[in-house]
């Protein structure tokens, strides 16, 4: 790089955007899903990612996503095309009673394992064609299939080397998606490799094994344990072990995550700019308590809700003038319409809440910190890069969102 | 009538401030884009062309039509946005018709989709009908012996059922073959129904695709008349007969592509998945179960015994307790006071009534599954006897 780029501007990336907005095209998105039989959750999706893409603020000027609600629901409709052939070949597998059935199944979940790896390519290929900055479009370009084939075979090295390969794998996933990201006419470069991922890895690995294994071993060693039934309950210490695995876990996770987060994508340059990425795990971390906080904060307000709901019934059943009892209460159970409404309304309420959580500490929380820890050196060299042609219609997002695989 | 923006031409990645001034004396209407300075001309946007998107609180971003895609005016600011929907009022406008277009398109979709399920919900009872007239017969019978193969190891821990009498010629065996033959005698159908009495304490009894039927002896223990059990043997020779465990198996995967498309989880592994399938599964097999017992009640009034016993034997068995009430849309028979009202309507007094049985066959049939003996009695300590 010459001296005058290392001299550069810095350009600074901003994320504006709030939570409590965010809880507003949440709570919106979940009462409009009822009465569309769950089909809103296509419009949900678009207004969660302008929400995402404008706020993110790159050396001044905001990210935009063109993407509509009505290609996704397209796209989706493209998925059942995918998925038609393999339920079909479920549902001819479960009735059959032979060997060969295990190995159908193996065959079923190793070509949706390929095809998840197509459906992650094809989604990132939409939404980086649906991104604009400066008024122009980024791109995926490669070939999916490839992507797939790569993720793949990879796979299998990663399991028969009993996970040691995994640096490797990611690497080179890594490296085929940035290597194929345009930004107008502009190319993208990676230069990290397996190291960025060794280190965080094997570290993260080894800290569990042994947290994990130390727990094990003392519990077991120490006989700190009841038996309730069958089932081993660790004392209290070997209770306060388990917990603290699990902290241990969830640290090591963020370090991970940030860790080759921030070496991977600072190597990232297009053309003369380059990309700097700091996250420390600290950050990530109490993005990870925040989420525990929150589930156990709602679990104590739906609780509550559940205590309040039974007090209802109660007095309801006791309305009559009689003392309740228990067949009075029963007896407003009796339709099992009402039942089964309530466990469906109960079911949604719950799954519902915790996505919304997830959504507001997680995901916000990864979103907004690689924004705000990013910079770019250089910005001004990308004022010469041109628009790279017109939109394919890229209708690649269907398949991930039926396999569940797609992100933001 | 101007205001300030910054503007991008979609072409190559550069922001510049501009000034925008309308101009009405061009025809059409044209949105001038000047520099702000040397007030130069940089582009020319035909007013009626413009549209508003999305973007974040306090900004307003609008493109072009006649521009390349990612043609813009970024304006920020309130009095700036201001400036800009009265300079331009068919942004408002048309965002409001945008706006409409969404609630128009998500109301077709619901409505198209509200009416795929209420299609199917009505319209796979028949559909199954037809297509299991589709599905050859000898295909029928392999998924049955298959299905068996499961439920016996599932049910049996892998050991396999233990039929109580193995001997296909003993009088109880032949007593039962001859009733399914007779019940199905000129039904026409390409089933030749099997049934097998096994030793399991659970008391139960069902038929699978292809004309197998099992009877548990647990149910058969609690038969106290021949025609009790002859009317559960005609109700699960019914589900032989309409070949409902065919007819489930079709309607169970096209209810999980249904639910799954609904939820967006093709997989179908949510628990809204499974309950959402299970609910409906169950509205079908009900009407199976009410197929079964109008059968029963016909085979019941050719061959001249009771039907009343299938329901005296199931409320035996199962008691209709609260619980089950409450759990009744869940579970995949109808209540057995329902039925027995269904089955009384159905079934007309018959003058001559003999049992489905003769007195030799049942008492043949009874002792099939001799109730294992009960535990020896601890020996009575008789005081004075030696210590061992």
């Amino acid at each position: 790089m010459s001296e005058a780029a290392a001299e550069a501007r810095q350009g600074r990336v901003e994320f504006t955007g709030s939570r409590h907005e965010l809880l507003g095209i949440i709570v919106r998105g979940y009462l409009l899903m009822i009465p569309t039989i769950g089909l809103y959750r296509f419009w949900q999706t678009t207004w969660k990612r302008r929400f995402y893409w404008q706020n993110t603020v790159i050396d001044g000027e905001p990210l935009e996503y063109t993407g509509t609600p009505a290609q996704l629901l397209i796209g989706f409709f493209f998925a059942l095309a995918f998925f038609l052939p393999i339920y079909v070949a479920l549902f001819t597998l479960s009735m059959q009673d032979t060997d060969l059935v295990l190995l159908g199944y193996l065959a079923i979940g190793a070509a949706i394992w390929f095809l998840s790896g197509y459906a992650i390519y094809r989604a990132r290929d939409f939404r980086l064609a649906r991104t604009l900055w400066r008024g122009i479009r980024f791109d995926q370009k490669g070939n999916a299939w490839a992507y797939a084939l790569r993720r793949f075979l990879w796979s299998i090295v990663v399991v028969l080397t009993l996970g040691i390969a995994y640096p490797w794998m990611a690497s080179s996933l890594w490296r085929y998606r940035y290597r194929h990201t345009w930004y107008g006419n502009r190319k993208f470069e990676i230069g990290g490799n397996w190291k960025a991922f060794a280190g965080p890895y094997f570290g993260a690995l080894a800290l569990n094994l042994l947290s994990i294994g130390g727990t094990v071993f003392w519990i077991g060693s120490a006989h700190d344990f009841m038996l309730v039934g069958t089932t081993p309950i660790p004392g209290p210490v070997g209770l306060l072990a388990c917990l603290g695995s699990v902290v241990v876990l969830a640290f090591t996770l963020a370090w991970y995550r940030t860790g080759t987060a921030s070496r991977m994508l600072s190597t990232v340059t297009i053309g003369e700019a380059a990309l700097t990425v700091r996250i420390g795990p600290g950050a990530l971390f109490s993005q990870f308590v925040l989420y525990v906080l929150g589930v156990a904060g709602l679990l104590v307000v739906l609780g509550l809700t559940a205590l309040a709901a039974i007090g209802a019934i109660y007095a309801a059943a006791a309305s009559g003038g009689q003392s309740p009892d228990a067949a009075a209460v029963m007896a407003i159970f009796q339709s099992g319409t009402i039942n089964v409404a309530l466990l469906i309304v109960v079911y949604l309420v719950i799954l519902g809440a915790f996505g919304l959580v997830a959504e507001l500490t997680l995901s916000f929380g990864w979103w907004s910190l690689l924004a705000r820890g990013a910079t770019i050196s250089n910005p001004d060299s990308l004022h010469s890069v041109r628009s790279g042609g017109e939109d394919r219609a890229v209708i690649g997002e269907g398949l991930a969102d039926a396999l569940n695989v797609g992100a933001y | 009538m101007q205001f300030t923006a910054r503007y991008q031409d979609g072409l190559i990645a550069e922001t510049r401030d501009v000034r925008a001034v309308i101009d009405l004396a061009a025809d059409p209407v044209a949105l001038a884009i000047v520099d702000p300075q040397s007030r130069e001309e940089i582009d020319r946007w035909p007013a009626a062309q413009t549209y508003l998107l999305h973007t974040r609180a306090m900004e307003l971003r609008i493109g072009s039509r006649t521009r390349p895609a990612g043609a813009r005016l970024a304006v920020s600011g309130i009095e700036e946005m201001r400036n800009a929907l009265a300079v331009l009022p068919s942004l408002a406008k048309q965002q409001r018709r945008d706006g409409w277009a969404q609630v128009r398109l998500l109301t077709l979709a619901t409505a198209a989709l509200a009416s795929v399920i209420v299609a199917y919900l009505f319209g796979v009872p028949l559909l199954a009908d037809r297509l299991v007239e589709l599905v050859p017969p000898g295909w029928e019978t392999k998924i049955g012996d298959t299905a068996a193969a499961q439920i016996e190891r599932s049910l049996t821990d892998g050991e396999g059922f233990v039929l109580c009498e193995p001997d296909r010629n003993s009088v109880a065996n032949r007593a039962i073959a001859r009733f399914a033959d007779a019940a199905f005698d000129g039904l026409g159908s390409p089933f030749r129904p099997e049934v097998a009495v096994v030793r399991t304490d659970i008391p139960n009894a069902f038929a699978l695709p292809g004309g197998r039927a099992y009877y548990f002896s647990a149910l058969l223990q609690a038969s106290r008349t021949p025609d009790e059990f002859a009317g559960v043997l005609a109700h699960e020779l019914g589900h032989v007969y309409y070949r409902h465990g065919m007819e489930s198996l079709i309607a169970s995967s096209a209810t999980g592509l249904l639910v799954g498309f609904v939820l967006g989880d093709m997989t179908g592994l949510s628990v809204a998945g499974i309950i959402g399938s299970t609910l409906i599964d169950n509205r079908f097999s009900r009407r199976a179960e009410t197929q079964a017992d109008t059968f029963a009640a016909e085979t019941a009034r050719r061959l001249g015994f009771q039907p009343s016993g299938l329901i005296d034997l199931l409320e035996r068995v199962a008691k209709d307790d609260e619980f089950s009430k409450a759990l009744s849309l869940f579970s995949s028979h109808p209540l057995t006071e329902e039925r027995r009202r269904a089955l009384e309507a159905l079934s007309t007094p018959i003058a001559d009534a003999k049992p489905a049985f003769t007195a030799a066959e049942w008492s043949a049939i009874r002792d099939m599954c001799p109730p294992p003996p009960p535990p020896p009695l601890p020996k009575p300590v008789t005081p004075g006897a030696p210590a061992p």
